[in-house]
C-alpha cells in the first residue's frame, strides 16, 4: 500500500471518532474527544448527506476543526525561518492559505468516514504543552498510532502539530516549504498554493 | 660515537612519527567538530534507533555538532547534544533521528523553526521525532496487523 496515500487517508481519520475509551481523561484529551464527536455527528447526519448540502456540511466540519487547530501556530512553525521576513499582511494571507491547503488535502477523507475506530491512549502534560496519543483501527484491522500536540491558550487547549507513525505534519510541510522557497521564492510558494486552491 | 648518533637519530624520527600520527588521529577523529567552543542542549526521544555518542548533528546537510551522551530517563532516551557556539536553535525547532542511506548510521537532524525564542545552553528541544523502525513499518503495511 502506498505510504503517502495511507498517510493522507489516515490523517483525516484523526478527526473521526468511533468508540471512545472510558475512564479518566485529562483536559486535552477531552477537548479532542469533543471535537471528533462533533465532526462525527456532522458526518453521520443523514440530513446533510445529500450532495446539495455538501458545501454546508464542509463548512460545519471546517468550523469544528477551526475550534481545535491553531492555524497561526501551525503556519508559523511550517514556514519556520521564512516567517520572520514576512509582513503582517503576508502572514495573514499565509495562515489562510495554509489552513485551506490542509482542508483541501484532508476534507474528502473525513467525509469518507466509514466506521473506523479511534482508541484514546496516553496523555502527557509538560507545562503548558501536552500530547495525546490515539490509535486508529481501520476496517482491515490496521493499527495506526497518531499523536496530537497541544499548547494551552488561555483556558483552551489547541493543536499545533499531528504526528502519524512518528512523522510530524509540521516537519513535513516545513521541509517542503523551505525547499520551494530556497529553490524559487516565497512569492512562488504563495502562487503555487493559490493555483492549487483554484483547481478545487 | 657514530653508532650513538645513528641510534639517536632513528629514535628521534620514531618519536616524531608517533607524535604526527597522534596529531593526525585526533584531528581526523571525533574531536574535529568539537575542537571549537560549543554548548549543550538536550532532547527526549521515544526511540533513538541505535543512535550513538559521537553521532553527527546535522542542519541543512551541514555538520553542526555531535551527540555527547545518551541515557535512559523515565523510559525515554535523553540525548545530550553538543552544538558549535554560533548555531542557534529556535524554541520550535524539530529534532528527528534519520539514517544515512537506508541502513547506514543514525544521526540527528534539526529543522529550524520560526520562533523568535532561542534555546539557551542547558535547554531542551521539545519537538522530537523518533527513529523510524523500518522493519516494523514494512511488516505493518505488508502483512497488516491481527
Amino acid at each position: 500500500m502506498n505510504l503517502t496515500y495511507l498517510f493522507r487517508s489516515l490523517m483525516s481519520l484523526l478527526l473521526v471518532l468511533g468508540i471512545t475509551a472510558p475512564g479518566l481523561a485529562g483536559e486535552p484529551t477531552e477537548k479532542i474527544r469533543q471535537t471528533t464527536d462533533k465532526i462525527l455527528s456532522i458526518v453521520s447526519n443523514s440530513a446533510l448527506k445529500d450532495p446539495s448540502k455538501a458545501k454546508e456540511r464542509r463548512k460545519l466540519i471546517r468550523s469544528a476543526v477551526d475550534e481545535r487547530f491553531d492555524w497561526d501556530e501551525m503556519a508559523r512553525r511550517s514556514l519556520a525561518t521564512h516567517w520572520a521576513k514576512r509582513t503582517a499582511e503576508e502572514r495573514k494571507e499565509f495562515v489562510r492559505l495554509f489552513a485551506d491547503l490542509l482542508e483541501r488535502t484532508y476534507m474528502k477523507k473525513v467525509e469518507d468516514y466509514s466506521g473506523e475506530k479511534v482508541l484514546y491512549g496516553e496523555e502527557t502534560k509538560d507545562g503548558d504543552h501536552a500530547r495525546v496519543k490515539i490509535r486508529i483501527v481501520t476496517k482491515k484491522n490496521k493499527d495506526i498510532p497518531v499523536e496530537y500536540r497541544f499548547k494551552k491558550e488561555g483556558n483552551d487547549w489547541l493543536i499545533y502539530d499531528v504526528s502519524i507513525e512518528g512523522v510530524s505534519l509540521v516537519n513535513n510541510y516545513r521541509t517542503q516549504f523551505n525547499s520551494i522557497i530556497l529553490q524559487s521564492s516565497y512569492e512562488n510558494l504563495v502562487k503555487r498554493l493559490k493555483d492549487k486552491a483554484e483547481l478545487k | 660515537m657514530k653508532k650513538f648518533d645513528l641510534e639517536l637519530t632513528v629514535g628521534l624520527f620514531i618519536i616524531a612519527g608517533m607524535i604526527c600520527l597522534g596529531y593526525l588521529s585526533i584531528k581526523l577523529g571525533k574531536m574535529e567538530v568539537i575542537g571549537g567552543k560549543g554548548y549543550d542542549i538536550h532532547a527526549l526521544f521515544s526511540d533513538t534507533g541505535g543512535l550513538k555518542s559521537g553521532s553527527p548533528i546535522i542542519i541543512a546537510g551541514v555538520d553542526v555538532g555531535r551527540v555527547k551522551s545518551i541515557t535512559l530517563d523515565n523510559y525515554q532516551a535523553r540525548v545530550i547534544l553538543y552544538l558549535t557556539e554560533n548555531v542557534k536553535i529556535q524554541e520550535d525547532a524539530i529534532a528527528s533521528i534519520k539514517t544515512k542511506g537506508l541502513i547506514g548510521e543514525k544521526y540527528v537532524e534539526i529543522t529550524p523553526g520560526g520562533s523568535e525564542k532561542v534555546i539557551e545552553p542547558g535547554g531542551r528541544i521539545r519537538e522530537t521525532q523518533p527513529a523510524v523502525d523500518l522493519e516494523e513499518l514494512i511488516s505493518n503495511y505488508v502483512f497488516g496487523k491481527i
